[in-house]
């Protein structure tokens, strides 16, 4: 437990997240730009749920199983991944019933012929008819109302809670993980599904989980370090390093069941829904975490570094070294202590008795006993 | 406290358990949705005459109907003409049919007479007996056979029906709305007297009938008791109109400071002339409306009995009466929804096979438990020894979310789809989320010098508010997501909650006490608990609160 991942491990890394900002807000700018052009020329591949399609409707007889009728979509190159085969049964007869994206003429007069002859029935007795979307247009127009609602809510809530500029820049990094998810899935040219809009939910839910849990800790901070002359980028940076390590154990823990479902779901068990599923939440695990990490903290920053309280700051930011000494000075570390060693984990010297001043303007008040 | 925390980990624990149990003595399973293990399929055909746009509204008002019933997700898709609603989780087929039924058509009835539903403890004891006003018992003659076949009020819940006794939204007024002179002082003329009800008419009922007789009384061509959503029971004549009277625009407004339900009537025999027709007989108060009352029936249950106060409605109907916002609202989107423009032929059920089957939920819970076991094994290298706490409350929020989805599945018609037994192995890994905040403020706490003994405690109430908050936020989306959507994401929106609320009650009954009594046994006190105080020998002293020496880093 030593070096690079031993600081990291003990919450003691340096990384100056603020003055790298850009970087986080080139690579998504380039993403949402790609997504736009992206949904303009290629738009979203919407599947049978959204667009409707066609089903056949055929007697259960003889040859005709549902891995017939399978293997009879594939013969006429259907994407059997989004179809849905079902028998009915309980009637008079047993049926089966074949839904898929739609499909010229032809090819829907060669599967009622293939599926005629499996039943070995008349061709007429397999019923052909186009099939609406299950996913109707109001569930979608309802959702995006909800969600709109959502985000009212939520920025209320955290500007309560918080303060606005909070809520701002995490419904920002909450418009940016829809739009660059939404992006990879048109680009990729993935199937949207049902599963995949669920997933997405989720997924905003954990980014702004994320999100909030990083604010607390700004929030925290910004209270811890009032009484001396920090400016927030300094804040915001030791805030990020101290909730580094919560953020990517987090990520870890919600990824970890993710790749499990994608790997050996779907992988080795040959799942295919499970895939569609997995890998929504996959590349929304991946977003969330990132726009909590570069977009929602630094978007911060900028919005409040502005205030007059931290104007005179701006671009003051002590890293390496300094940032430790920040660190621990702020954190309940005893102050004494860390003022007389005098050392950061870089190696490198610095003044104690300055670092300690600069974020101590007054004598550390005697410890209250607390009642046990 | 130390008694306390005990207490409260026992009960927590013993919660868990006991709601488990019971679910699994009563026999209680989650059900499964359409594409894992299939369900009934009701197909309904449209009669007469009828375009797509039509049969498309028809398939919105189908959904909105079906989905308030439960939490389950139906399917609902339009194939060729026919309009197939597809049931998750419903094996028997009758009962399929019950669940379209009852989102069946608005009759229009003329209300024959209304009163209590007795609920004296001294006629409560004799099984099925309706009481009706005596002030109007002599139109009953005629039919009394009828209500003697007809009022075997259920047993079981006519004790909640009764509960409102007094004169409420039931004495609704009507008015057309082209008429402002009798719109303007339209007070509330209370048909029934509400005293009445003290001189009862007890009607012996044999208690061999079956209840759902009840339900077959709403037949349209028949005299029925029905009753009404105000606890009222309103005997009401043969259905003579129906919600297509209405155009597909009612609406709830303010008039003169209260709430009323404006509802456009649709030209010619269909419409206007129907509802004229039943509305003379109603203000003539003839021999077939006596009350003057029509009442607006949907599935059997009265929603409104408005009183009539014209003969000759043109154009529009205007129902004003004792309404509250929501009451207005709720009538005029049953209006609205009632009015659905297609008919159908009476629905066929069958059974419908799941689209994915077993293979798909076999894959997805093997893989969502090796994820979360390879998630414990990340967190017991990571937090060693706390890491049991996890394992501990994964298992409480297990057993009480287990609880909570089957016994749902029973009473409200649950179903789990693949995304949602995906989306809760997913939310483990969220779940764990909470642990991490609270091991990792205690890990800060105890590299700043405290023992883990005093800081369990003051790092979980940090912990806490941190927790607390991003909860708050994922519980707004949940109820959000509830109210405002439909379908599948409604669904969703269930477990979100669900989950969520798991989490705050495990972190606050059961995390909590285990991680403090945990802090205090000496089984935690000894070094490298959690992976913390190896730094003290690895790395030198340099933050150590308690070492005496100036820092000197051994690299």
């Amino acid at each position: 437990m030593s070096g690079r991942w031993g600081r990291l491990y003990n919450g003691e890394t340096t990384i100056d997240f603020v003055g790298r900002r850009w970087w986080g807000f080139i690579a998504s700018g380039i993403v949402v730009l790609a997504t736009l052009f992206s949904l303009l020329f290629q738009g979203l591949n919407l599947g049978i749920d959204f667009e409707g399609g066609v089903a056949w409707e055929a007697p259960l007889k003889k040859e005709l199983t549902i891995d017939s009728a399978t293997k009879i979509l594939e013969d006429n190159n259907i994407e059997t991944r989004s179809a849905k085969i079902q028998t009915l049964g309980g009637g008079s007869s047993e049926r089966i019933r074949i839904q898929a994206d739609d499909q010229s003429a032809e090819v829907r007069s060669a599967v009622q012929k293939s599926l005629s002859e499996k039943a070995k029935v008349d061709v007429a007795e397999v019923s052909v008819s186009s099939v609406s979307s299950s996913w109707g247009r109001s569930i979608t127009t309802k959702a995006i109302r909800a969600l709109l609602v959502f985000f009212l809510l939520v920025s209320l809530y955290i500007a309560w809670r918080f303060e606005w500029k909070m809520a701002i820049a995490a419904i920002l990094a909450m418009v940016h993980d829809v739009v660059v998810s939404v992006g990879v899935y048109s680009l990729l040219g993935f199937e949207v599904t049902p599963a995949t809009v669920i997933a997405f939910l989720t997924i905003l839910g954990f980014s702004l989980y994320d999100t909030i849990v990083v604010f607390d800790k700004v929030h925290d901070n910004t209270g811890r370090f009032s009484a001396s002359r920090v400016s927030y980028e300094d804040i915001v940076n030791v805030s990020m390093n101290q909730v580094l390590m919560r953020s990517l154990n987090t990520s870890l823990a919600a990824i970890l069941p993710v790749l499990s479902l994608l790997v050996l779901g779907a992988g080795v068990f040959g799942a295919v829904a499970l895939q569609e599923f997995a890998l929504a939440l996959f590349v929304g695990l991946l977003t969330g975490a990132y726009s909590s990490i570069f977009i929602a903290t630094p978007l911060l920053s900028i919005l409040k570094s502005r205030e007059p309280k931290f104007r005179s700051l701006i671009g003051q930011r002590s890293l390496k070294g300094d940032m430790a000494i920040l660190m621990q000075t702020g954190s309940s570390v005893s102050r004494k202590q860390s003022a007389r060693s005098g050392v950061d984990n870089a190696g490198t010297k610095v003044n104690p008795i300055d670092a300690v001043t600069a974020v101590l303007s007054h004598p550390p008040r005697p410890r209250k006993k607390t009642r046990r | 406290m130390r008694r306390k925390l005990l207490f409260t980990l026992i009960a927590t624990v013993f919660v868990a358990v006991a709601a488990l149990g019971g679910n699994l003595i009563a026999g209680n399973k989650p059900s499964l949705g359409l594409d894992l293990q299939g369900g009934a399929s009701v197909t309904l055909e449209p009669k007469g005459d009828y375009d797509t746009v039509a049969l498309d509204v028809a398939v919105e008002i189908i959904r909105a109907r079906v989905d308030s019933i439960g939490v389950a997700e139906p399917e609902i898709i339009r194939q060729g003409s026919t309009v197939v609603i597809n049931l998750p989780g419903v094996k028997d087929q009758q009962r399929a049919l019950d669940i379209v039924g009852r989102t069946g058509e608005v009759l229009l009835r003329p209300v024959l007479q209304s009163g209590f539903k007795n609920t004296d403890a001294t006629t409560t004891t004799i099984a099925g007996q309706t009481t009706l006003p005596a002030a109007t018992s002599s139109t009953v003659a005629g039919a009394t056979t009828t209500i003697a076949g007809a009022t075997t009020s259920q047993p079981a819940s006519s004790g909640g029906l009764g509960s409102t006794r007094g004169p409420m939204s039931a004495a609704t007024t009507t008015t057309p709305t082209t008429s402002p002179a009798t719109t303007a002082p339209s007070t509330t003329t209370a048909v029934v007297d509400a005293g009445a009800t003290t001189t009862t008419v007890a009607i012996a009922v044999s208690p061999s009938v079956p209840q759902q007789d009840i339900s077959m009384t709403n037949e349209p061509t028949k005299q029925a008791v029905l009753e009404g959503r105000d606890g009222r029971v309103y005997f009401a004549g043969p259905s003579q109109a129906d919600g297509q009277v209405f155009a597909n625009d009612a609406a709830a407004q303010i008039n003169n400071g209260s709430w009323v339900v404006a509802v456009g009537l649709r030209d010619g025999a269909s419409g206007e002339d129907k509802w004229n027709a039943l509305a003379a007989q109603c203000f003539q108060k003839a021999a077939t409306c006596p009350t003057g009352q029509i009442a607006i029936v949907l599935d059997g249950v009265v929603i409104s009995a408005p009183v009539v106060q014209t003969a000759n409605f043109n154009g529009s109907v205007q129902i004003s009466g004792d309404f509250k916002e929501a009451e207005a609202k709720d009538l005029a989107k049953i209006l609205e929804f009632g009015a659905v423009p297609v008919r159908f032929d009476s629905p066929t059920a069958q059974t419908v096979s799941a689209t994915l089957g077993k293979d798909s939920l076999n894959a997805a819970l093997i893989s969502g438990l090796v994820g979360v076991l390879l998630v414990l094994l990340f967190l017991f290298f990571y937090y060693r020894r706390l890491a049991i706490v996890v394992v501990g409350g994964l298992a409480i929020s297990g057993m009480l979310q287990w609880s909570a989805i089957s016994w749902l599945s029973q009473r409200n018609g649950l179903a789990l789809s693949l995304s949602g037994i995906t989306g809760i192995i997913v939310s483990i890994g969220v779940t764990v989320d909470s642990y991490v905040v609270f091991f990792e403020k205690l890990k800060d706490d105890v590299l700043g010098g405290k023992t883990l003994k005093n800081s369990a405690s003051r790092s979980f109430d940090a912990a806490w508010r941190t927790i607390v908050a991003a909860d708050t936020v994922s519980l707004i989306g949940a109820v959000v997501l509830w109210f405002l959507t439909v379908g599948s994401v409604r669904g969703f929106a269930f477990f979100l909650g669900l989950s969520t609320f798991c989490d705050i009650i495990v972190a606050y009954f059961f995390t909590r006490p285990t991680v403090i009594l945990m802090a205090r046994s000496k089984w935690m006190n000894g070094a490298n608990m959690f992976g913390v105080h190896a730094r003290r020998k690895d790395e030198g002293n340099e933050v150590s609160a308690g070492s005496s020496t100036e820092g000197v880093v051994a690299r």
